[in-house]
């Protein structure tokens, strides 16, 4: 379901928390979907499950996510989570910062750099992300 | 608010006037799990011991569940894990005899649990001690620590000769007692990943002293390698604060920084002139760059 990578700067926390969030948002994890229990994600990804468990709370905090009794977290409403376009533009932004930045850097032309990313684009397309994420 | 489970305050060692470690200060909390990082000869040994109770502190104290960890009353101790960087296996005995006798000391021993995990990671349970690899001895002796299922458990560099598959199995048995958020666990480890994977607190000790400690996530966020690149040559005087060590090249310069915030940014593009770039670091980058 998510794509988790320990041994990078950024810690587990902001990337679980920034992958349900963009999920969220985009409507890839619709309202209702149930997220899997702390023990389970931690286990799958062998991470910490109070890493977890934080990211779970915050996002709770933030109303991308519902705490239900005894069951699983869920996505919470779309009044509150399906945010604009725009909302959802500006939250990809600082990444494609980093694109255009390290392009730069390594003397490619704005040209090459579309071109890199309209092949990613392609190549995540059949990616299992996408596919389980789906609504069944 | 609960208490912790150990909490430390100036602890010390020394070995005929010579300090093998110095005023170490700290505190473990039910659900945590910290990892311990040093070179060889930074103390994470001695300082285990100290906890444990092994040795006297010469310095400070530790308490563990509230007690001097060296005067540590039968039922406290029957409440923590160990297991040794060297194991204290009787090699004489089949792997189910160790057990057993293990297991004759608690009366809160999981046999279903060690009969299922020495099946999971397996354990000839009929096999002499001294006819396994070091590998099989390393899982049995983590099984002698887990199966009385302890409040704390500590393992002192506990996957050095464990396969992929057997250290990835030991993690998951690691999240399983994390998970019950009241059970703590203390691990040293050269292996960074696992530790990256895990931990939620990170204690690195260098030269006889904890260097840094505190939260996991608030290190990486702390501790960043700087790129700053001007327009024109850096002047002699070029400083970035906080740097821990910093290498320069005509008009670019690459620093370590501590306690980096986030804010920093824009002052220093404006205060240098500079395109300032943010690169976090791995554990193991961080690791290195504190002991360059």
């Amino acid at each position: 379901m998510f794509i988790l990578k320990p041994h990078s700067g950024v810690p587990i926390y902001r990337q679980l928390l920034e992958q349900i969030r963009r999920m969220a948002a985009s409507g890839q994890l619709p309202p209702g979907t149930e997220l899997p229990s702390i023990r389970d994600l931690a286990l799958k990804h062998a991470i910490n499950p109070m890493t977890v468990s934080k990211v779970y709370t915050l996002l709770e905090a933030e109303g991308v996510l519902e705490r239900n009794r005894g069951k699983p977290m869920t996505v919470a409403k779309p009044a509150r989570t399906q945010s604009p376009h725009d909302k959802r533009l500006e939250q990809l932004e600082p990444h494609v910062e980093q694109v255009a930045l390290a392009a730069r850097q390594l003397e490619l032309t704005e040209k090459d750099a579309v071109k890199a990313l309209q092949e990613a684009w392609e190549k995540t397309d059949d990616e299992p992300l996408h596919r389980r994420t789906r609504p069944r | 608010m609960t208490s912790p489970y150990i909490a430390a305050r100036g602890l010390g060692k020394s070995f005929n006037g010579k300090p093998v470690l110095a005023d170490v200060s700290f505190t473990v909390e039910p659900g945590d799990v910290v990892g311990v990082l040093g070179k060889n000869g930074a103390g994470k040994t001695t300082l285990l011991e100290l906890v444990l109770g092994f040795t006297p502190a010469t310095a400070g104290a530790v308490q563990f569940f509230g007690y001097d960890s060296y005067r540590l009353p039968g039922a406290a101790k029957a409440r923590i894990g160990f297991v040794p960087q060297q194991d204290e296996l009787v090699n004489q005995l089949t792997a189910a005899d160790q057990i057993g006798v293990i297991a004759s000391f608690y009366p809160r021993w999981d046999d279903d649990l060690v009969g299922r995990l020495s099946r999971e990671w397996e354990v000839d349970l009929n096999q002499r001690v001294k006819n396994m690899s070091v590998g099989q001895r390393q899982k049995l002796s983590i099984l002698l620590g887990l199966g009385h299922k302890p409040d704390v458990l500590i393992l002192d560099e506990p996957v050095a000769s464990l396969d992929p598959v057997a250290r990835r199995q030991f993690l998951e048995q690691i999240i399983e007692v994390a998970s019950d958020g009241n059970r703590s666990v203390v691990f040293s480890s050269h292996i960074v990943s696992d530790v990256e994977r895990l931990a939620n607190k990170i204690w690195i000790l260098k030269d006889q002293r904890m260097y840094w400690q505190g939260d996991f996530d608030s290190l990486k966020d702390s501790i960043v390698r700087v790129h700053a690149r001007a327009t024109r040559p850096l002047p002699d005087s070029f400083a970035i604060p906080n740097a821990l060590n910093m290498q320069r090249n005509g008009t670019t310069a690459t620093a370590i920084v501590q306690g980096w915030r986030a804010e920093m940014h824009d002052g220093l593009a404006q205060q240098l002139e500079a395109e300032i770039e943010v690169e976090q670091l791995t554990l193991e980058d961080i690791f290195l760059e504190l002991h360059r």
